[in-house]
C-alpha cells in the first residue's frame, strides 16, 4: 500500500504544482497569487544536511524568521550532522549552526551567518478557518537547486483537528492542533516549508510525512504557527524547552476486566469484537448490569473496536477509579458505570 | 445528455453589475483577483454548513483485518443522511471488513446503533438505516441539467471529528465515468472522506463519494487512486431514484453471457460472437453475428456502448434490445442477471491421435471407460468421420463441434468401425477430473511419419528487458503435429539445469513436450510481476516451435506453484492447465469460455498447511465447472516422486481429449 500511495502522489505531482518560475516576469500583473508567490520566496530556505538514501532524503524546507537569519524548520535527522547549509532564495549558500531544538514540537531553529535577510515576523503569523484557500511553499522531492524557487503548491485548509485526541492513530510525538490541507503538500524535503494564506501571511510550519495508522492514508498538515511561537522565543533566547505533557500517561496500577468480574469472548481474531462473555455474579459488573453477550462499545467516550483495543484503553485507567462503558443488547444502547471494590 | 444552465437573472441589475466589476478590474486587477477569492472561500465553507447537518461519522466494531494483502482501516468513515426516517448511504469501501456492529455518529455527538439494510454491489454503495426519535436532515440535491464539469465541487468527510466535517475542494472533472455509473472530481478523494457527498457550491449534493476504478469491479479497487486527483462520486439523482428499491435488498450488476466478436470493446463493433447457453443473451435469442443497433432507445455504433448501457442497470431490470440479422431488424428483451451459469464444456470421451494423415475425419487413440463414446461401441482405431452431420476435418475442428453443446445434450455421431461406416446417438458428459490410467497407447508413431523431424535439444531463451534467464528442452518433433509445453516453475532454492533435464527429457520425447525453465531473479523466492515474464516466454516459445495450444501447461512447485497459478489464471487464452504442487494459489479463476478449456492439477499432503485452502478453491473450481484433479500426497508435504510426475505428464498428454 505504502508503494502504491506515494507511486499514486508522485504522478499527481506535476499537476498540482506551480513552478514559482512560470509566475516571474512575464505572469499576468493581475495574478494575485503570482504577487504573494513573489512576496513569500525571499523568505524561504533550502536546507540540506543527513541522510541520502531511500525514504531519507538529506534535504528538507525552512523559512527566515528574522533578518539576522534565524531560520525555523523540522527538527529530524537531516539536522543530525555537524555541517548543515542552508540555500537563500538569491542562490547563496551558507552554513547553518543548529541552535536549539524542540522535540515535541519537532522543530528547530538554525542560525546563518548573514543579515538584512527578508524574513517572516512570527508575530503577524495568523490563524485560519476550515475552507480558507492556502499556499504551501516547500522543497518537495528537493525539485528546486541553488537558485531555483521552491514549489508552490495551492489548496485548502481541509479542517483544523487536534493529533492528540487519536492517540496511537498518527506515530508523532506531537499532540497538539494541525491545519489538515487537501493538497498533497507532506512529501519528502518538505518539512519545514511554509503555509501562508493566499495574500501572503503566515500560517504553518509544514510537518514531516506522517500516515494515519487507522486508515491508512498519508496526512497533509501544518502547524499552526501560534501553537510553535512560545518554544522558537525559548530557543533563541538560548533556554531549550522541555515541556513534557503526562495527561496520557499510564497509571501504576491499571484496571483490568477481572477486577471488576467481566471475562470477554476469546480473542481469536485480528479484530474480535469485545463481547462479554462471562460476568461474575456478585461482582461490580454484575450490580452494574452487564450480562453475557453484551458487546461493550465504548469506555467513556472511546470507541473500542476489537478486545485488543479495550485491554489496551484500559491500561489508561487506574484501578481505583469509576468507568463508564456503552453497551450494545439487541440493537439497544446501554450506559452503566462501575467501579472496582476497593477492599 | 446533460444541458448546458441556463441562468436566471434580472437583465439590467446583472449588466450594470458586470460594467461596474469590469471597470473595477481594469483599474485594480489584483484586488479585483483578491477579493473574488475571499468571496470564493466564503462560499466553500457556506456550501459545507449547508450540508454538515446531513452528514455523519460511520464507526464500527470488529471484522476482518485484511482481505488479500489490503490493510483494512479501522478509522472512522463517512455517510450520508438520505431520508428523514434514519436511511444513510455510505461507501461500501468502509464495510468490506464484515463488521460485527455499525454505529453512526450525528453531528451532535450521539451514538445510535445502525443496521445493514443492503448494499449497491454495482455502486460500491452501503445502506444503513438508525431508529430516530426525530425527523434528519435531509440535504438538498443538485438537479442533473445544472450540473456542468468544471463548476466547484467540494469533498465532504467526517473522519476526522464527528462534530466537524472536513472538506476538500476541487471542479466536476467529467460525467459518465466507470461505464455511466460514476462522476468524477478532482478534490482530494481518500478514506477521510470516502461515503461522504460530493457537493456545488450552493452545498447541493451532486454524489457520493466512492473508491472505483475502470479496470476492476472487485469490492477495494479504486483505493489506490486515493488523494490522485481522479477520484469518483456517484450521482445524487441515482441514489434517490434507486432508494425505494434498494431498501428492498441488495442490489448486483446485471449480467447478460454476451461476447463481441473483437477484443476491444472501445473501437469493436457491437456484433455478437457468441451467447452463453441459458443466459440472458441466449434466453432473449440472440445470436452469433448480430449487431446490435439500439438498447433502450439508444443507438449504439461501439461494442463499449452496449456494455455501457448494460453495467449501469442492475440484475432484474429488463433491457430491449433492437438487432440487424442479415437485412431484417429484429426486437429482443433481455432480463439481468445476478450470476450466470458457468459454461461447461461437453466432452465425447476420446483422445485424438496426433499422426498427419491424408485421409479424412480424426482416428481413436483412446476411449474413455463408460464415456458417451465407449457407449456408442468406440474403439480405438476407429475413425470419427462426421459430428451433428458436419463432415470432420481434424481434431481442433472436432473439438470446437463438440465445444458448441452442452454436457447432456444429444448429437449425432458417425464413425468407422472395422471398414464400415455407423452412425450412434451419443450423450454428451462433462470433461472428467479422474488421474489418467496406467499406460496410454502412443498418439504418435514416428516411424510411421516420412517427415523430417526438427532438431532437438536443449536451448537458452532470452526475453528482452527481463533480467531472468530461461532453459527450454525441445524434442525431436514433427513440426506439424506440435509439441506441448511444460512451464516449470522451480520452488526455492538453487537452479540445477542439468538435474532438471536428466528427470524430464524421457518424458518429454515420449509425449512430445517442450520444457521451460525459467529462473527466478531471487532464488530464494519469486515475484508476482514474474508472471508477466513467464506470459512472455511463452509466447516466445509459441513463435519459435510449433506448439500444440491444448496442451500448454504451468506447474511449479511451493512458491513455483503460486507463481503458476498467477500465469495460468491471467492468461486463459495462452495457458491450458495448471499444475501446481504443495502451492497456495493466487488469482481469480477465468469464466470458462467454448474456446477455453482451463484444467487444474492440484497435489497435497494430509498434513499439509494449504490443505483447507487448496480445498476450498478445490470447490470454487468446481462451481465454476473448472475440471479440477487433486493428488493427494501422503502425509507429509513433498515434491512429486517418479512415479508421480509420470502420472501427471500422462494427465498432461490426456488434455487435448475430446
Amino acid at each position: 500500500m505504502k508503494h502504491a500511495s506515494i507511486v499514486s502522489r508522485m504522478l499527481v505531482l506535476p499537476l498540482v504544482l506551480w513552478a514559482g518560475v512560470a509566475l516571474g516576469n512575464d505572469a499576468p500583473r493581475a495574478n494575485a497569487a503570482g504577487e504573494t508567490i513573489r512576496r513569500v520566496q525571499p523568505k524561504m530556505v533550502k536546507v540540506y544536511g543527513a541522510g541520502g538514501f531511500r525514504g531519507m532524503e538529506p534535504y528538507q524546507s525552512g523559512l527566515l524568521i528574522s533578518p539576522e537569519g534565524h531560520v525555523l524548520t523540522t527538527f529530524s535527522y537531516v539536522l543530525d550532522t555537524d555541517y548543515i547549509t542552508a540555500t537563500l532564495d538569491d542562490g547563496r549558500r551558507l552554513e547553518a549552526k543548529l541552535l536549539g531544538a524542540d522535540p515535541r514540537l519537532e522543530i528547530a531553529v538554525l542560525k546563518l551567518d548573514a543579515e538584512k535577510l527578508p524574513a517572516f515576523d512570527l508575530g503577524e503569523a495568523v490563524e485560519v478557518e476550515p475552507g480558507a484557500r492556502v499556499l504551501a511553499f516547500s522543497n518537495l522531492f528537493g525539485v528546486a537547486v541553488g537558485k531555483e524557487p521552491l514549489s508552490v503548491q495551492h489548496g485548502i485548509v481541509s479542517m483544523t483537528t487536534d493529533l492528540a485526541a487519536r492517540r496511537g492513530v498518527f506515530e508523532t510525538p506531537y499532540d497538539g492542533p494541525v491545519y489538515v490541507l487537501d493538497a498533497m503538500t507532506n512529501n519528502p524535503g518538505a518539512a519545514g516549508g511554509a503555509l501562508v494564506t493566499r495574500d501572503g501571511r503566515l500560517v504553518g510550519l509544514l510537518g514531516k510525512e506522517l500516515r494515519n495508522t487507522r486508515n491508512h492514508t498519508w496526512l497533509n498538515y501544518a502547524v499552526p504557527i501560534a501553537a510553535l511561537r512560545q518554544s522558537v522565543e525559548a530557543i533563541r533566547a538560548g533556554r531549550m524547552v522541555a515541556q513534557r505533557d503526562d495527561a496520557q500517561k499510564k497509571p501504576d496500577r491499571p484496571l483490568q476486566l477481572a477486577i471488576v468480574g467481566l471475562v470477554l469472548v476469546p480473542d481469536v481474531l485480528e479484530l474480535t469484537p469485545p463481547y462479554v462473555d462471562l460476568v461474575y455474579s456478585g461482582s461490580p459488573a454484575d450490580r452494574a448490569g452487564i450480562r453475557p453477550d453484551d458487546l461493550i462499545l465504548l469506555v467513556g467516550d472511546r470507541l473500542v473496536q476489537s478486545c485488543k483495543a479495550l485491554r489496551e484503553e484500559l491500561e489508561y485507567i487506574d484501578f481505583e477509579d469509576p468507568i463508564r462503558l456503552t453497551l450494545l443488547r439487541d440493537q439497544e444502547m446501554i450506559e452503566v458505570e462501575l467501579q472496582a471494590r476497593l477492599d | 445528455m446533460i444541458k448546458p444552465r441556463s441562468i436566471p437573472s434580472t437583465p439590467i441589475l446583472a449588466s450594470a453589475l458586470a460594467a461596474l466589476l469590469a471597470a473595477f478590474c481594469a483599474i485594480f486587477p489584483a484586488a479585483a483577483q483578491t477579493a473574488r477569492e475571499a468571496q470564493e472561500q466564503a462560499a466553500f465553507r457556506a456550501a459545507v454548513e449547508r450540508v454538515a447537518p446531513s452528514v455523519v461519522q460511520i464507526e464500527t466494531i470488529g471484522g476482518l483485518e485484511r482481505m488479500g494483502k489490503v490493510l483494512f482501516g479501522t478509522g472512522p468513515t463517512t455517510g450520508l443522511i438520505v431520508e428523514a426516517d434514519g436511511h444513510i448511504v455510505s461507501s461500501a469501501f468502509g464495510f468490506a471488513n464484515q463488521p460485527t456492529s455499525i454505529l453512526v455518529r450525528l453531528p451532535e455527538g450521539t451514538r445510535r446503533p445502525a443496521t445493514l439494510v443492503a448494499t449497491d454491489h454495482n455502486r460500491k454503495l452501503v445502506l444503513l438505516k438508525i431508529e430516530v426519535d426525530k425527523p434528519l436532515p435531509v440535504p438538498a440535491f443538485a438537479p442533473l441539467d445544472q450540473m456542468r464539469v468544471g463548476q466547484w465541487a467540494i469533498a465532504v468527510g467526517r473522519a476526522f471529528d464527528h462534530q466537524r466535517p472536513n472538506m476538500a475542494v476541487g471542479i466536476l472533472s467529467a460525467f459518465s465515468r466507470i461505464w455511466g455509473k460514476a462522476i468524477q472530481t478532482d478534490a482530494a478523494v481518500s478514506p477521510n472522506n470516502y461515503g461522504g457527498p460530493l457537493v456545488d457550491i450552493c452545498g447541493r449534493v451532486l454524489g457520493v463519494l466512492v473508491p472505483m476504478s475502470p479496470e476492476s469491479d472487485e469490492e477495494l479497487s479504486g483505493v489506490e487512486w486515493y488523494d490522485s486527483g481522479i477520484g469518483f462520486a456517484i450521482d445524487g439523482q441515482h441514489i434517490r431514484k434507486i432508494l425505494p428499491r434498494w431498501k428492498q435488498g441488495d442490489l448486483r450488476p446485471g449480467l447478460v453471457g454476451l461476447g463481441f466478436t473483437s477484443k476491444s470493446l472501445q473501437t469493436g463493433e457491437p456484433v455478437v460472437g457468441g451467447c452463453r447457453p441459458n443466459s440472458p443473451a441466449a434466453k432473449a435469442g440472440l445470436q452469433k453475428g448480430d449487431r446490435i443497433v439500439e438498447v433502450e432507445g439508444r443507438r449504439i455504433e461501439r461494442a463499449a456502448e452496449v456494455k455501457e448501457e448494460i453495467s449501469r442497470r442492475y440484475a432484474g431490470d429488463t433491457v430491449a434490445l433492437v438487432v440487424l440479422r442479415g437485412d431484417k431488424r429484429l426486437g429482443a428483451t433481455m432480463e439481468l442477471a445476478a450470476e450466470l451459469q458457468p459454461l461447461r464444456h461437453a466432452f465425447l470421451g476420446v483422445l485424438p491421435m496426433r499422426q498427419p494423415e491424408a485421409r479424412p475425419g480424426v482416428r481413436v487413440r483412446y476411449v474413455y471407460p463408460d464415456s458417451p463414446a465407449a457407449k456408442a461401441g468406440i474403439q480405438p482405431g476407429d475413425r470419427l468421420r462426421a459430428f451433428q452431420k458436419q463432415p470432420i476435418t481434424d481434431r481442433q475442428q472436432l473439438r470446437s463441434l463438440v465445444g458448441g453443446l452442452q454436457p447432456g445434450e444429444t448429437a449425432e455421431l458417425q464413425f468407422e468401425h472395422n471398414g464400415r461406416i455407423r452412425t450412434r446417438k451419443v450423450t454428451l458428459a462433462a470433461l472428467p477430473e479422474g488421474l489418467p490410467p496406467a499406460d496410454l497407447p502412443a498418439a504418435y508413431d514416428a516411424s510411421r511419419d516420412g517427415a523430417p523431424a526438427v532438431k532437438s535439444g536443449a536451448v537458452p531463451l532470452k526475453v528482452p528487458e527481463w533480467p531472468n534467464e530461461a532453459m527450454a528442452y525441445v524434442p525431436k518433433h514433427n513440426p506439424a503435429v506440435g509439441c506441448g509445453v511444460v512451464v516449470w516453475l522451480q520452488p526455492p532454492g538453487p537452479f540445477d539445469w542439468d538435474a532438471l533435464l536428466a528427470r524430464w527429457q524421457p518424458l518429454c520425447d515420449a509425449a512430445g513436450l517442450i520444457l521451460v525453465a525459467p529462473k527466478p531473479a531471487d532464488p530464494n523466492r519469486w515475484s508476482p510481476q514474474e508472471a508477466v515474464f513467464v506470459r512472455k516466454l511463452l509466447d516466445l516459445v509459441d513463435a519459435t516451435y510449433s506448439v500444440d495450444s491444448a496442451r500448454v501447461v504451468v506447474h511449479g512447485h511451493e512458491g513455483g506453484g503460486t507463481l503458476a497459478s498467477l500465469v495460468a489464471l491471467k492468461n486463459p487464452d495462452a495457458v491450458a492447465a495448471l499444475a501446481a504442487v504443495e502451492a497456495p494459489l493466487l488469482g481469480r479463476p477465468p469464466e470458462n469460455e467454448s474456446d477455453r478449456r482451463l484444467a487444474i492439477y492440484l497435489a497435497w499432503a494430509e498434513k499439509s498447511p494449504r490443505a483447507s485452502g487448496l480445498k476450498t478453491w478445490v470447490d470454487r473450481l468446481r462451481k465454476m465447472a473448472i475440471p479440477a484433479t487433486t493428488k493427494r500426497l501422503g502425509p507429509e508435504p513433498r515434491a512429486l516422486d517418479d512415479a508421480e510426475l509420470a502420472e501427471l505428464v500422462r494427465w498432461i498428454d490426456m488434455l487435448d481429449r475430446i
